[in-house]
């Protein structure tokens, strides 16, 4: 087991922290507030190619996996730039169209997604949250094209994006009662549907959005993988979502620690750093120490993804990363916040203003109490109760 | 056309530097990156070697223990190859035996430009360049800002106090470069994942002939002793009365600022 990172996953952490850096959560404040989007630094990370890390070269990609992507989503948001779109264009669309779409398919989007062009993901429902069995749009096959009505929500960036890959239900298990569930990539701006932009208070400049599906036409050449074969298809592309949702908490709870170690080496009340008093040194200190945690699991869950040698194994630690840095995350931000003592409510230091980012890696992508279930029932074989 | 660029690999200037208590030497031994100055040369190596329509870029370093961060990170922005001079008996080198291992290192590579920065961020002596261009026999060429070839031959704006001189010189030559010749480009996936097998040729003292010319016992400079440099004095404060930019035209007027 070896544990030094290898030089190239070292040269690509840093070339993405001196990118990310450049742009700052200064500018990351800037285009929250003034209702902009990141898209310098959006195309800056893409055109180096370090968005496309994990898809394969024959797509224009750079042949990595999750593990780099990883690297890149994580430094992004230790530059204070924490991009959730990353997470739903990069980890999961890209992985799922990778992995189920035929040849032109894969033609046809991954090397735009390589580049700097993103996808987005849309699977929530207003009747359907975490119990995908319910999901209520439904496709119709006509002829060659499906047609497409019901209702979708808090869908990030549709916005930002031209497509985006859609869980639909195409037919409904009779034994069971449960959807079956198609993949659609549906343009975002295809005739009959209509978006409404949902209120948050998550600072950042990616919107969610409620969408309506008014008999929307999706030619069936969009449909990736078998009809009906959804569910497990999006499966594969959600450890990846939890994977980099992880790395977002980790990179978040980085840039707190650094921001309030450096505040409590320097300023001084009486006479001393207030870093030396051990009631603000301990709590950074505690906060380190689960973050690194957490950081190592999250690289775990990484590996077993791409090595693809133990599915069970890969999905108990992508959630188990994701549980334990958004815990880890929202502890360090909490304990950042408080050594700043008044400033770390003040906009200026930069801080409380990721509150409800961090706070939303505790319910998304999958929910702490829908990680303990995973756990409860896959690790330790206990009884389900839903 | 083909470049070779020196670059160094320093100890990151991020973590504050030791000295060796006995030597005085700087403490050089954990992991080293490339000095942020030598960037701005690799940078101007890949675009000069492309604007004359081809050619490899060659780097040519001096590091402990065989070490090759720092070269990766500029393998991984387009250079072609590397050549590594690592020997134990290198410790305790002066600025002269530095010039002596690059300039026999660089050789080699039979470049028809060298070109380094015009000094390194950990040691400050800025004088290997000039003193690498006098032991090849080449010209010399200092603080660049702008840098053309053609027809044989090299076309700088030499920065000085007062604006630019505009200098030429037969190629091959040595120019030294200063940040912000040109903006570096930062590193792509594809170059990250390349650099990893291009050739690093790791040469010793003995390989170049050099045996008993360099390192501590050659050294023609001693560092005897070594003295902190005085603490921050507190600044004077002001009081505004609405004056009080007179007294800040009168400070920079006593330090001839103004």
């Amino acid at each position: 087991m070896d544990f030094t990172e290898s030089e190239e996953h070292a040269l690509l952490r840093d070339a993405v922290a001196k990118v990310a850096r450049g742009f700052g959560h200064e500018y990351f404040q800037e285009k929250t507030n003034s209702g902009g989007k990141t898209d310098e630094l959006w195309d800056a990370l893409g055109e180096l190619g370090f968005l496309g890390v994990g898809i394969p070269e024959a797509y224009g990609g750079g042949g990595g996996g999750i593990s780099e992507l990883a690297i890149v989503c994580e430094e992004v948001a230790a530059a204070g730039c924490p991009l959730l779109l990353i997470l739903v264009s990069a980890a999961i669309s890209a992985e799922v169209i990778n992995r189920f779409g035929t040849e032109e398919q894969k033609q046809a989007w991954l090397p735009g997604l390589a580049g700097t062009e993103k996808m987005v993901f849309a699977i929530t429902e207003p009747d359907a949250g975490s119990n995908s069995h319910n999901v209520a749009t439904v496709a119709r096959r006509d002829g060659d094209v499906y047609r497409v009505s019901g209702t979708k929500t808090y869908i990030s960036g549709v916005d930002e994006a031209p497509r985006m890959l859609t869980v639909v239900r195409t037919g409904t298990d009779t034994a069971t009662g449960h959807a079956q569930l198609s993949l659609l990539v549906i343009d975002t701006d295809a005739p009959g549907l209509e978006r409404s932009l949902i209120p948050v208070e998550i600072k950042a400049p990616e919107k969610q959005f409620t969408l309506f599906f008014d008999n929307v036409e999706v030619p069936a050449d969009r449909l990736i993988g078998d009809e009906g074969d959804g569910l497990r298809q999006v499966f594969f592309g959600l450890n990846p979502e939890r994977i980099t949702g992880a790395t977002i908490a980790n990179g978040v709870a980085r840039y707190a620690l650094e921001r309030a170690a450096a505040y409590a080496r320097d300023r001084e009340v009486w006479g001393v750093p207030i870093g030396s008093h051990q009631g603000v040194a301990h709590p950074l200190a505690q906060a380190k120490i689960e973050v690194e945690l957490a950081r190592l699991m999250t690289a775990k869950a990484a590996w077993l993804h791409d090595h693809d040698a133990d599915r069970k194994a890969a999905g108990e630690a992508a959630n188990m990363a994701k549980y334990a840095a958004a815990e880890a995350g929202l502890h360090a931000l909490d304990a950042a916040i408080q050594a700043h003592g008044g400033n770390g409510m003040a906009s200026e230091y930069g801080l409380a203003d990721l509150w409800g980012m961090m706070r939303l890696l505790r319910i998304a992508p999958v929910s702490r109490e829908m990680v303990l279930n995973y756990i409860s029932t896959t690790s330790l074989g206990l009884p389900k109760s839903y | 056309m083909n470049v070779v660029v020196c670059v160094k690999q320093i100890p990151d200037p991020a973590v504050p530097g030791e000295l060796d208590p006995q030597t005085h030497w700087l403490k050089r031994e954990g992991k080293l990156i490339l000095d942020d100055s030598d960037a701005y040369g690799v940078e101007m190596a890949l675009q000069l070697a492309t604007a004359a329509g081809g050619g490899d870029v060659t780097l040519v370093s001096m590091a402990p223990n065989g070490e090759t961060s720092g070269l990766r990170t500029a393998l991984a922005m387009g250079a072609a190859n590397a050549i590594l001079v690592s020997d134990e008996s290198l410790k305790g080198s002066d600025a002269l035996s530095t010039a002596k291992v690059l300039a026999a290192a660089i050789k080699r590579a039979n470049p028809d430009l060298v070109i380094t920065a015009t000094e390194a961020t950990d040691g400050y002596t800025g004088t290997v360049p000039e003193q690498v261009a006098a032991l090849l026999g080449l010209p010399s060429i200092t603080f660049a800002k702008k840098i053309e070839t053609a027809d044989g031959k090299v076309k700088v704006e030499r920065q000085t106090e007062a604006g630019y001189d505009e200098v030429e010189a037969p190629l091959p030559a040595v120019v030294s470069v200063t940040a912000g010749v040109v903006e570096p480009r930062y590193p792509s996936f594809k170059g990250i994942m390349a650099a990893k097998s291009k050739p690093v040729d790791t040469l010793t003292v003995a390989d170049l002939g050099l045996e008993g010319q360099v390192g501590a016992a050659n050294a023609r400079q001693e560092i005897i002793s070594v003295t902190p440099a005085e603490e921050r004095q507190a600044g004077e404060i002001i009081e505004d009365d609405g004056e009080g930019f007179q007294k800040i035209v009168a400070f920079l007027e006593s330090k001839k600022v103004i």
